[in-house]
């Protein structure tokens, strides 16, 4: 069987470099509490939680969800921890709207995090080893291969740099908060992988993103509006094979066409109001209007260009600040899916944008090869209102 | 709320505490590699060719995992030592804990001649960093026979010929065109 | 809920130590499995794993078990940081939906690189448990203890459900642990490892996987003549700290077993993943498993335990009493953290 699902509670923490003020179970309560608030509920209104976060070396705990199941109250009920990569964010949502949408539960919890301040991320990156490529080591070929690909002007990425952090500056939450940051700044930023420049890649932060998910029924009774899960995808490549295409990975494309497909979606350019998409490094913006579809082949740096995915453009990315401002690893696929809803909602405050009724949001983890995806809307037939 | 950082306080409550871990895994090298490490002592490098759909895999895995057929000694193929540069970075080293690395270096995919392999990953010899170039044509330094040691590679080396190979020196050929690379990605 | 069936199952031996990496020896065990339910790689809807970072010794540790699946042309695909009967739990539940109607999952885990002693304590509570180093063993060691001030249990049961296990594995191609022989006296002459365990109360260190093919109602009458059904599963916890919890029962495993429906009819066989010998009492309460019930034929957890796969492969092996030894109704258990903190039940029944 398959019944609406709704996000009817959204929470995160203020995320920042580091979050001496909590500990771990400090964090996921901080996001996961605020979600029950928003949602009206308490602890024991929830039927299972699911957990999800990147590797476990980030922090030093091994399977988190046993010494957390207190703080998540999860004792006596069902709890899952979902491990994929970035995209953990992203696929621990849909793990969580499955149990609501197959009739199992009607009351979900769902929680993602990262405290990666507590190890050392980059050391987790390398595999413990010298030399590592650290985050965007391994993607700055492919983003090399874009730009020359697609004839793309240097200066895109250095524009969706400056839009994220200012977008951010309208998010309290964000952890950069750069309203000022000129295209020259971040030109002029030191190389961390060429081509790509300091201020062209994400921050490291310590953050939770939490959900509450429920029914029809449970929708009609919440405080605040809705957001309506249209429709769900995930789709996995293998990392590495000869002839492998990584700059515009088919599992994308593909992931992409499901979960419009499942939203009755044929024109994701024009129906979706806004997008909220894994952008870690700057030119993963155009790649991802590409990759999945929404713009043409070597479009997407155009609609950058022309200030389409602006904040008050006609396709808003990142309204939120995105990956570039705030980056607790395990959280990011779920703030995607989040701040998505949030805009749906009507609830996103100052990096609202107006009359927002279909959103979608995107997580990709491992070489490119891991997608989440999902698409929300103010109403059930939010998408059929659009033809 | 306290400051990002907190600075401990000799008389106040205990908010942080260090936690060292050390863990030791021993994993015994697989027969694949194993093989694929002896070749490489004796100057070679040797991969796998899918008996199904024919693409090689360098190191060799054991099987091709796109057909999902077991590859095995008898699909080895002895691949060129010099190629291609297809792409590449110039990664500035994090100084994280275990970092060696001090000045920026480079990783770049080299495609090897006879056009079915690329290795992943791998240094440049003998070019300054802001000479490396998509088309670049380079051959493979080894290390002096007596000087190769495969004590650390891995089962999970990620196609490293470390140890082996100090990495890839320029040919002084003329550059192949660019754009016969960039377009295929790759790595 | 819709009714699930295992089409097919498969396991790898479990060995003290493969010299083939994890997606080595994984690749044969799901071509198996994919093979026994008699369906194409292709049809799978959706795809799950279990697997551990920690336990691997790397970070994204099961990018490579991709490898093993055949996720060319891409797939719709999943993970769980914890053993592959979580997959299938995950899994279940997709295949609720009813857009597809087959699903792969898996375990598999290397134990034999790492040291349990030095990996195992980070699993608990960073701020108060892991500092103390306390191991499994000692704290399965407690759980003993426990049991046995209590008078649940007596050294000489735990040394017998040990041989018993033993005798079981001998019969198990899959098993690590298979020599039958011994007696109970000679066991209990040996000294403990850590009081008031000794060597045979231990599980072995392994290496495996399992591999199981799930399909709806209709795909599993259509490619097989004998399903193994899901009637009914579920999973609970309980808080984390041993000191909050009654060690001589496994309460969230009751729990488990009660919304899972195990005492729905009669039971005829149960694979417990009981890693210690003690376990397997307590387990056998919390389900209310009665003395007719053939527990652990396999040789359970004692015999052979890939951690990440073993929960799994007490379910392929219920599946397998179900299917090839004439079994109607069978329970698999499956466990995570320290002293049974999180349990999931499974109920198969073959008609």
């Amino acid at each position: 069987m398959s019944r609406p699902a709704a996000v009817v509670g959204i929470g995160q923490t203020k995320h920042k470099k580091r979050r001496d003020d909590v500990s771990l179970p400090g964090l996921v309560r901080e996001a996961a509490q605020r979600a029950l608030d928003d949602a009206d509920l308490t602890w024991t209104d929830i039927d299972a939680v699911v957990l999800g976060k990147a590797p476990d070396p980030f922090e030093g705990v091994m399977m988190p969800e046993l010494s957390l199941a207190d703080a998540l109250g999860a004792a006596g009920k069902p709890i899952m921890r979902v491990h994929t990569a970035g995209s953990v964010g992203g696929s621990t949502a849909l793990v969580a709207t499955h149990l609501v949408q197959t009739g199992l539960h009607d009351r979900v919890l769902t929680v993602a995090y990262e405290k990666q301040a507590e190890g050392n991320a980059q050391w987790g990156l390398a595999g413990g080893r010298s030399g590592g490529m650290g985050a965007g080591g391994i993607f700055a070929p492919w983003m090399r291969s874009y730009m020359a690909r697609s004839g793309a002007p240097e200066h895109i990425g250095w524009m969706v740099a400056v839009k994220d952090r200012r977008n951010a500056a309208k998010n309290p939450y964000a952890h950069l908060q750069m309203p000022d940051l000129t295209i020259e700044e971040v030109k002029d930023s030191p190389m961390l992988w060429e081509p790509i420049h300091w201020h062209e890649s994400c921050p490291s932060s310590d953050g939770a993103c939490a959900l509450v998910l429920t029914t029809e029924d449970g929708a009609k009774r919440s405080p605040h509006p809705p957001a309506w899960v249209l429709g769900t995808a995930m789709r996995s490549e293998l990392g590495t094979f000869p002839g492998r295409d990584p700059v515009r990975p088919q599992a994308g494309v593909e992931c992409a066409h499901e979960v419009y497909d499942a939203a009755g979606i044929t024109e994701p350019r024009r129906q979706v109001d806004i997008a909220e998409l894994y952008v870690p490094f700057s030119w993963y913006e155009p790649m991802w209007l590409e990759g999945h579809d929404i713009a043409g082949p070597g479009d997407g740096w155009r609609m950058v260009e022309s200030g389409e995915t602006q904040i008050d453009g006609a396709f808003p990315v990142n309204p939120s600040g995105g990956v570039l401002s705030s980056n607790p690893i395990g959280a990011s696929g779920m703030l995607r899916f989040a701040e998505a809803a949030l805009q749906v909602r009507g609830r996103a405050g100052e990096h609202q944008v107006p009359d927002a009724k279909v959103g979608l949001a995107q997580a990709y983890g491992g070489a490119a090869q891991y997608f989440a995806m999902w698409v929300v809307g103010a109403t059930l037939d939010a998408v059929d209102q659009t033809r | 709320m306290t400051p990002d950082t907190a600075e401990p306080d000799a008389d106040g409550p205990v908010t942080m505490m260090d936690y060292f871990m050390q863990l030791e895994y021993h994993e015994l090298l697989c027969p694949v590699v194993r093989r694929y490490a002896e070749q490489l002592l004796d100057g070679k490098l040797i991969g796998h060719k899918c008996p199904s759909c024919g693409l090689v895999y360098l190191p060799p895995r054991g099987y091709c995992p796109i057909c999902v057929v077991e590859t095995t000694d008898a699909d080895e193929i002895e691949l060129a030592d010099h190629g291609t540069v297809t792409n590449y970075t110039v990664v500035t080293p994090v100084q994280y804990y275990g970092q060696e690395e001090t000045e920026p270096f480079v990783r770049a995919s080299v495609q090897l001649d006879g056009g079915n392999a690329t290795m992943n990953l791998q240094d440049l010899v003998d070019v300054p960093v802001d000479e490396v170039r998509v088309g670049m044509r380079v051959a493979a330094v080894w290390k002096p026979k007596a000087e190769r040691d495969v004590s650390e590679i891995s089962n999970r080396s990620w196609g490293s010929a470390e140890g082996c190979i100090d990495g890839w020196k320029p040919t002084g050929e003329p550059d192949l065109p660019a754009e016969q690379f960039l377009g295929k990605a790759a790595f | 809920m819709a009714d699930i069936a295992i089409v097919g199952y498969a396991q790898s031996p479990s060995w003290r130590q493969s010299e083939l990496t994890e997606p080595q020896f994984l690749f044969p065990v799901i071509s198996e499995a994919i093979q026994q339910a008699h369906v194409e790689r292709r049809d799978i809807g959706f795809t799950c794993a279990g697997s551990c970072d920690y336990l691997s010794g790397q970070t994204f540790a099961f990018v490579m078990n991709l490898e093993a699946v055949g996720a060319w042309p891409p797939i719709s695909e999943s993970h769980v940081e914890m053993d592959g009967a979580w997959a299938l739990y995950e899994a279940w539940v997709r295949l609720q939906h009813g857009d597809i109607d087959l699903a792969l999952v898996f375990g598999s885990g290397k134990s034999s690189p790492g040291l349990p002693s030095e990996i195992y304590p980070l699993q608990l509570d960073p701020y108060t448990l892991t500092p103390l180093g306390a191991d499994p063993v000692s704290l399965a060691a407690l759980q003993a203890r426990a049991m046995l001030d209590k008078g649940t249990i007596t050294e000489r049961e735990m040394a017998e459900i040990a041989l018993r296990s033993r005798q079981h594995g001998a019969t198990n191609p899959y098993a690590q642990v298979k020599d039958g022989r011994g007696d109970v006296d000679a066991m209990l002459a040996e000294p403990y490892v850590t009081a008031p365990l000794r060597r045979h109360d231990l599980p072995p260190i392994s290496d495996g996987a399992s591999a199981v093919v799930l399909a709806t109602a209709d795909k599993a009458r259509a490619v097989c003549d004998r399903p193994v059904w899901i009637r009914g599963i579920d999973h609970r916890i309980e808080p984390h700290q041993p000191g909050m919890r009654d060690l001589t029962e496994s309460l969230s495993t009751r729990q488990a077993g009660n919304h899972a429906g195990v005492a729905d009819r009669p039971v005829d066989v149960a694979e417990l993943s009981a890693t210690f010998s003690h376990q397997e009492k307590l387990l056998r309460e919390a389900l209310g498993l009665g003395d007719r019930v053939e527990i652990n034929p396999s040789g359970g957890a004692l015999c052979a335990n890939p951690v990440m796969a073993v929960g799994l492969a007490r379910i392929a092996e219920a599946a397998r009493a179900i299917r090839e030894r004439g079994a109607t109704r069978a329970v698999a258990h499956a466990t995570s953290g320290q002293c049974l903190q999180q349990n999931l039940v499974c109920v198969l029944e073959g008609a």
